[in-house]
């Protein structure tokens, strides 16, 4: 089995639940439409999911078949990204990370600022912020606990389309052109994947492309 | 099969545990506002809306000082205090506005 590559997305539970299961979903529907072997889940750990309450999306994109069957939690997230700002004050957020992994972060505050909020964050390659609430600012509330089963927004309806841009420009694990294909706020793609602020930290290992 | 209690919480039966506490320190929910109300001590005039108004509690009154005081550790930034208020005394600030504040959880909750 080669290089998985893990995603993990943080969210508040309802308010911003959809947003961050369409992060996870396109992101991993994109990459499996450029060949690659994708999972996306939803999150079961966190649940039952309330009103502000932190929770978990996972993806997981691989060039290779993927064998990790029975655990869908990313014990080792290459890639974290936060939906809410605030999340990163109150949760590890880099726990189990590798060195030289990638945070994205949802905010329009400057980068050292959030870093202040991190402590172990001499684990980071690379941070990049996006402000999507900025750019899109819709948040599709789904209060039917269907997690997706009756889902009539689309996908990337809302603040989920900036992030998945600056996702495309940072990680290059999927291209912005596939992404076009599923997102349905083309033009807020469009500017997350232009207006995304990145900045690299350290010699990177061999395996993390961070920035392209 | 009989339940095993470890040795530190057996009592004996029909003991009597001692009052409830106050504050669950294992259940801390700091981390899942994105913003808190900030008071103003000037404008507010005691009138103990907020502390009705509080599904957790997290308003009360400190009698030595004569003003309101907030409970950080388990107020979760539902806004109903603010939207209370009949004196506008409290504010949404986010909390990313402070550097403290917030207790640093491994898990989610």
């Amino acid at each position: 089995m080669g290089k998985v590559t893990e995603i993990t997305v943080w969210t508040r539970g309802v308010v911003m639940d959809k947003e961050a299961r369409d992060v996870a979903n396109a992101f991993a529907q994109a990459a499996k439409m450029e060949g690659k072997f994708v999972q996306a889940f939803d999150n079961y750990e966190d649940l039952p999911d309330r009103v502000l309450v932190t929770t978990r999306k996972y993806a997981r994109i691989s060039d290779e078949e993927i064998e990790m069957k029975y655990l869908y939690t990313n014990a080792h997230p290459d890639v974290v990204v936060i939906v809410e700002p605030t999340i990163v004050k109150g949760i590890n957020v880099l726990k189990g990370m590798p060195e030289g992994g990638l945070l994205i972060i949802n905010t329009n505050r400057p980068i050292d600022y959030m870093l202040k909020f991190i402590p172990n964050a001499d684990l980071l390659g690379a941070i990049a912020t996006v402000d999507a609430d900025g750019i899109s600012g819709v948040k599709t509330v789904d209060f039917s606990g269907s997690e997706g089963g009756v889902d009539t927004a689309g996908l990337g309806a809302g603040i989920a389309a900036p992030i998945l841009g600056a996702m495309a420009r940072v990680t290059g694990l999927a291209k912005k052109e596939s992404l076009a294909k599923i997102v349905s706020d083309v033009a807020a793609l469009d500017r997350g994947y232009n207006e995304v602020k990145f900045e690299k930290f350290r010699k990177q290992r061999s395996e993390y492309f961070w920035g392209g | 099969m009989p339940i095993k209690v470890p040795k530190d919480r057996e009592v004996p039966f029909g003991a009597i545990t001692p009052a409830p506490i106050k504050q669950q320190e294992l259940f801390i929910t700091s981390n899942w506002r994105i913003v808190r109300p900030v008071i103003d001590h000037e404008k507010c005039t005691r009138c103990f809306t907020c502390y009705i108004a509080c599904p957790d509690s997290c308003w009360s009154f400190n009698e030595k000082e004569e003003k309101m005081e907030w409970n950080w550790k388990f107020c979760k930034g539902c806004q109903i205090c603010i939207h209370e208020c009949p004196a506008d005394a409290l504010s949404a600030v986010p909390e990313l506005d402070f550097e403290d504040g917030v207790v640093r959880l491994e898990k989610p909750f």
